[in-house]
């Protein structure tokens, strides 16, 4: 086979790029698979293939289903939030008014700011003494004296979520708002002349063009969502007693901290196929329905 | 009809300033909090606006721990990431935008799922690779995995950016005699310059903000970044808020300041669908 000259341009310019992602992005994926089917002694460096071992201990693991529970609690919450959020920020934000320009770049920032701020800002409004969130709770006689909802399972988790929150819907009220920008005039003018009224052109006109991006966003941003270590991590460690230990901290605590890699390669394998037959699955029936 | 509009504004403004409170609040907060003085941080109820202000906490920062090492190294190992996802991306840019050769497909998909795929997934592997390199506990580990994390995504983003320059202006230089890659240097890459730089800012602020690999990574606390810095600061047994809040604003105000640098080209990338979460 003889290659054009325009071909090998194309191969040179993209050479280094496609040995980069070969070496540190497709082998590690290989290397994941591998390493699931090992148990690495960390004190000798030796490494035992044990097959589907590391698989079964998964299943019989006291901590799978709490640790799955966390999880679908932490993700489903999020979403909603984010979404919800999200869109009626987005539908605010689009309004042509003097002034909005400002308000959509403040609205941004938690898409910057480092999560570790993030963190301690909420550790610091949640601290038990000096806490000003704490203090209100405390005083509404939500709270015991000098106890942080950080201390507290179901609280904790709330304040998680909450964070979460924070940082995560601006992303998808600036999708949103991009997608409402590309939808026609017309098509609000013309539900006008029909005499729809403003629930009647959300539902009828607005959101009908918001499905598209919200199947794809929708996707995305659980994927991403599931597998966020930082923000649960640096705000509770997975505490109090593991309220808030989801996937993500289960793989980095049985690698990370008791140096048991092959298992952690193994759940985290678990948790990639997971997210690979849901995403199949939803783009199966997420097509099937725009056909329809 | 006017005045359906006018109740529609009153409403968006509405909500949109309960949400500027939601979010300005606690990065204020933040900013407030590390300009107090220890006797009015920490009080019981606590105080919105303090009767003195003191810098007291960032100079214990600046000069009496290691923040100014960490600062220099989450510069230098942004810096280098930046580099080379810019070097690397904006030739496969070209490359792809340009040029028809087997395997593109492919290519492109590959980088597409490698933009979806999780940090956490690859973790272990990831930390395999650059243990067999004996590149832990090196700055040069941190910016590989940096790399990693962002250049499937910088790839997608500045594929957008050369999109949008027409070809026309390639096959005209093409014509008058010059090389492929002077064409690339001397005439595409400067007028996709604009992009290139706010695909810049973007590498360099997820790799100053990034936290699971700069902490497995590095050992030594002469390496360590800003993000691992802070986040010792609160699991010591005494939290010194203080100093947390003035690092915390520290670490955050050069990256706001980036941003507002190139939101508009944020928005155009949005647009084109190639923003990362």
């Amino acid at each position: 086979m003889r290659f054009s000259r325009q071909a090998l341009a194309g191969v040179f310019f993209s050479s280094p790029a496609i040995v980069f992602l070969v070496v540190f992005v497709v082998y590690p994926v290989l290397d994941a698979v591998r390493l699931s089917l090992l148990v690495v002694d960390f004190a000798t460096d030796q490494t035992n293939f044990v097959g589907m071992a590391n698989f079964a201990q998964m299943l019989r693991d006291p901590k799978l289903v709490p640790v799955a529970t966390n999880t679908l609690v932490w993700t489903v919450a999020s979403l909603i939030g984010q979404f919800g959020l999200g869109l009626g920020a987005a539908l605010c934000i689009s309004r042509d008014v003097p002034g909005m320009r400002l308000i959509r770049t403040i609205l941004l920032l938690p898409y910057v700011v480092p999560v570790i701020a993030i963190a301690l800002f909420w550790r610091w409004l949640l601290d038990g003494s000096y806490g000003l969130v704490s203090y209100l709770l405390q005083a509404a006689a939500l709270l015991p004296a000098n106890q942080s909802p950080l201390a507290i399972p179901d609280a904790a988790m709330a304040s998680v979520i909450l964070a979460n929150i924070w940082r995560g819907f601006p992303f998808v009220m600036i999708s949103y708002w991009a997608a409402l920008q590309g939808i026609p005039q017309e098509q609000y003018e013309a539900a006008q002349v029909d005499g729809a009224g403003i629930w009647q052109e959300f539902w009828y006109v607005t959101l009908p063009n918001l499905l598209e991006i919200t199947k794809v966003m929708l996707i995305l941003r659980l994927i991403w969502t599931v597998t966020f270590f930082d923000i649960v991590w640096l705000i509770t460690r997975g505490g109090p007693a593991g309220a808030t230990e989801h996937w993500p901290i289960w793989i980095y605590q049985e690698s990370m901290g008791f140096f048991r890699f092959g298992y952690g390669a193994a759940l985290a394998l678990a948790l990639a196929i997971l997210l690979m037959v849901v995403s199949s699955l939803y783009f199966a029936l997420a097509s099937r329905s725009s056909e329809r | 009809m006017k005045s359906r509009a006018m109740v529609g504004s009153a409403v968006a403004y509405v909500v949109s300033l309960l949400l500027v409170v939601f979010i300005g609040f606690p990065l204020l907060w933040m900013l407030v909090s590390s300009f107090k003085p220890a006797e009015q941080l920490f009080v019981s109820p606590p105080r919105l606006l303090p009767s003195t202000l003191t810098l007291d906490w960032y100079r214990n920062v600046m000069l009496q721990s290691d923040a100014p090492t960490y600062f220099r190294n989450s510069l230098v190992i942004g810096a280098a990431t930046t580099a080379i996802c810019l070097s690397i991306g904006t030739l496969a840019a070209y490359g792809v935008t340009r040029f028809e050769f087997p395997g593109k497909r492919v290519f492109l998909i590959g980088a597409l799922l490698s933009y979806v795929f999780p940090a956490i997934v690859l973790f272990v592997p990831i930390y395999m690779i650059i243990n067999s390199l004996g590149l832990i506990d090196a700055l040069a580990g941190v910016v590989i995995a940096h790399t990693i994390l962002t250049f499937p995504f910088a790839l997608w983003m500045l594929r957008s950016f050369f999109i949008a320059i027409p070809r026309e202006i390639d096959e005209a230089a093409w014509v008058d005699g010059a090389s492929y890659f002077l064409t690339f240097v001397a005439i595409i890459l400067p007028l996709a310059l604009p992009g290139v730089f706010s695909v810049g800012v973007f590498v360099f602020v997820l790799s100053w903000n990034e936290y699971l690999f700069a902490g497995v990574l590095i050992t030594s606390g002469s390496l360590k970044t800003i993000p691992i810095g802070i986040s010792e600061f609160i699991t010591s047994f005494d939290v010194r808020w203080g100093e947390i809040m003035a690092m915390g604003a520290l670490a955050t105000m050069p990256v706001i300041a980036l941003f507002l640098s190139v939101q508009r080209f944020f928005l155009r990338g949005v647009i084109a669908g190639a923003i990362k979460g």
